[in-house]
């Protein structure tokens, strides 16, 4: 880690000490350049306005006084012969003019070859000049700069192993404090939770992540230790029923033993029906269903519900009214919207009281069924619950059902995009089921 | 049941399952052959005379709707019923598509098969009659074409629905109609309804046709579902 971290910095730092370089060296240059031609701009104004003697003079002034130190000048007669400065003879692999070269060359009175960079000039009358600076001084001058730049690095590099470190210090302890919180929830326990500091670094960004998405394991494991619970509980009540029954069949009379098997077999179809739900719910949570989808009139659904069960809220004193809706032509699982319409129907009639009211609205992009009663209805805290699957309420446990109902009702309503909304109908309770219209249902219109 | 031995072919892998078929089905007077994977099934269903097949939808060897598939390919009409653990009504759809005659979801009640695969001999024996316009059972007739029924000479009036349920019950004449059934062939939904509706709607029904006869004739199987029989 700090490895990576020491190299992801010299991999910074290498092309700012190279461009730092470079850009010093062709300063250097550029000011090596404007020497010789402001040398070689006074010599051509010697030439232009004394002829050659005034250029001889000039060159011979800037050797005497040194002023052409570490430099080279020469003019030479067309034929190529030397007429002054302090070269011996026109090098002969140089043209005129040129335009910046690098050469060896000895000046008179050195006794080594030196660098130089030179430029040539032809003059008006035939004559070549030369001039030069000895370059030397910049393979020194690079020497020192690459010292320098070398040391920049070295010294870089216990500083990022340092950084490095210190950044790897910081990120491990973060890490640990995520890695601890995993470790505490995989141990079974959902309480906990990563401190998410207001800032908005990526650890704190990360922390946020991580705990929204505990918050959803622990309620669907707690929905799912619930549905388990509830499950359990609600078999045992028959299965004790049942063991009793047949005990009871198993010692008298043929009558009772009739009576017992009777209960016996009401008591497991009663289960059969608990089981049956709810491995509906999860196969219409699951989203099967969605491929059986079908055109059909909501009102026709409505109708028959009502007409369904009609005969069992009069049994009950309560009365079903239908609010007599338009054609409301829906797209869906026919099956299951009517399976659900009937479970809140059901609901309205073990729960509810009054007069029953079903109805039906089509907002375009939605449609809405609802269906209301005039009962005591379910204090507003206690909606939500009623809605998750073996949530009952606990007035309503001593009630015959399996209190899927709901659930199921949702479910079938989100299959659909939907949802469903449990209102207060000032008496009563008003379930109103939402279902969306999709594209795929756009395109079968 | 009848004169003539019948026999049912259960096509199950599930041991357990098979063989609480196969011992209801024998205990109601059937002959019952168990095939415990597809090609096996196949094999009888091509080869045998059965009454009824009971197919499950997951099978080894070869998945339950292609034997239903291959069977029907045959050219073989027995009736199929097919069983599955996948439990959710549009199941059912994709059954009945494949050419299977009912569909029924795991967990069943016995009740329910026997009813079913007993309605599904029914519909076969009427189907190579001539259809019938009048049913009756005993003093009680239905005219399909007038939409009339009497009982003991006296018109009874029915709504529309009752009218469908009383010729369900008609035409299953002597044989149990559960509950979903009921549901199923008069309404068109396939669940389960839950409390007593389709209990209130029989007694309305019994109402109209049982009240002031001196012979009830529909009747109620504990645990089953409504019968209409003249035989109490």
């Amino acid at each position: 880690m700090a490895l990576i971290s020491l190299a992801f910095s010299l991999v910074i730092i290498l092309p700012v000490l190279l461009f730092v370089y470079h850009q010093t060296d062709r300063l250097y240059e550029e000011r090596i350049r404007d020497r010789v031609q402001d040398g070689e701009r006074d010599m051509l104004f010697a030439y232009a306005s004394g002829g050659l003697p005034a250029l001889v003079d000039s060159i011979d002034d800037v050797i005497g006084t040194g002023a052409m130190r570490g430099g080279v000048v020469l003019v030479v007669d067309p034929n190529g012969h030397k007429i002054a400065g302090n070269l011996a003879g026109w090098p002969p692999i140089l043209r005129t003019p040129t335009d910046w070269v690098e050469l060896r060359l000895y000046r008179e009175g050195q006794t080594g070859a030196e660098l130089f960079a030179i430029r040539t000039v032809g003059l008006r009358n035939g004559e070549r000049l030369l001039l030069g600076t000895a370059i030397e001084e910049r393979e020194h001058m690079r020497a020192a700069l690459l010292e320098a730049l070398l040391a920049a690095l070295l010294l870089a590099i216990p500083l990022g192993l340092v950084g490095g470190w210190i950044v790897l210090k910081v990120t491990e302890r973060r890490a640990r404090a995520i890695g601890n919180v995993a470790g505490r929830i995989a141990a079974g326990d959902f309480s906990h939770r990563l401190a998410a500091e207001k800032e908005t670094d990526e650890f704190a960004i990360l922390a946020r992540a991580i705990n929204a998405m505990l918050e959803r394991i622990e309620e669907l494991v707690e929905q799912l230790r619930l549905v388990t619970d509830s499950l359990a509980h609600d078999l045992r009540s028959p299965l004790t029923r049942i063991s009793a029954n047949l005990e009871r069949a198993a010692t008298t009379s043929a009558d009772i033993q009739q009576q017992a098997l009777e209960a016996v077999s009401l008591d497991v179809e009663r289960m059969l029906r608990l089981i049956s739900a709810t491995l509906e719910i999860s196969s219409t949570e699951a989203g099967t269903g969605r491929q059986h989808f079908e055109q059909f009139d909501l009102a026709d659904l409505l109708r028959d519900i009502c007409e369904i069960y009609t005969p069992v809220a009069e049994e009950r004193g309560m009365a079903i009214t239908l609010d007599e809706p338009e054609p409301v032509t829906y797209f869906g699982n026919r099956q299951s919207i009517g399976r659900a319409v009937a479970n809140l129907v059901d609901n309205a009639l073990k729960y509810g009281g009054g007069s029953i009211s079903l109805g039906a609205a089509d907002h375009g992009d939605r449609v809405e069924l609802w269906v209301a009663d005039r009962g005591a209805g379910i204090p507003s805290e206690q909606r939500e619950h009623a809605l998750v699957r073996y949530r009952r309420l606990e007035e309503a446990r001593t009630t015959e059902g399996s209190g899927l109902g709901l659930a199921l009702a949702r479910a079938v309503a989100r299959l659909h995009g939907g949802d469903i909304e449990l209102l207060d109908n000032q008496p009563g309770l008003r379930a109103v089921m939402t279902l969306r219209r999709g594209p795929d249902n756009l395109s079968s219109l | 049941m009848g004169p003539v031995t019948k026999k049912i072919l259960v096509v199950e892998d599930d041991s357990t399952t098979a063989e609480y078929v196969a011992k209801g089905l024998g205990q109601n007077g059937y002959v019952v052959d168990v095939a415990a994977d597809g090609r096996d099934g196949l094999f009888h269903a091509t080869d045998g005379n059965y009454a009824a097949i009971v197919l499950d939808r997951m099978l080894p060897g070869m998945d339950g709707l292609s034997v239903l598939s291959a069977i029907r390919a045959a050219g073989i009409e027995t009736p199929v019923i097919v069983l599955s653990a996948l439990g959710s009504t549009d199941e059912r759809v994709k059954g009945l598509k494949s050419g299977s005659d009912d569909y029924l979801a795991k967990p069943f009640a016995f009740s329910e098969l026997l009813a079913r695969v007993e309605a599904l001999q029914r519909r076969g024996a009427l189907a190579a009659q001539p259809l019938a316009t009048k049913l009756a059972c005993a003093d009680l007739t239905m005219d399909l074409l007038a939409r009339r029924v009497e009982r003991g000479g006296k018109r009874v009036d029915l709504q529309p629905r009752e009218f469908r349920l009383l010729e369900l019950l008609l035409r299953n004449k002597g044989q149990v109609v559960t509950r979903t059934m009921m549901l199923e062939e008069v309404w068109d939904y396939h669940f389960d309804p839950g409390t007593n509706v389709i209990d209130v709607h029989i007694s309305r029904l019994r109402k109209k046709i049982d009240d002031g006869s001196g012979i009830p004739l529909l009747h109620t199987v504990r645990g089953a579902g409504y019968m209409l029989s003249d035989t109490a």
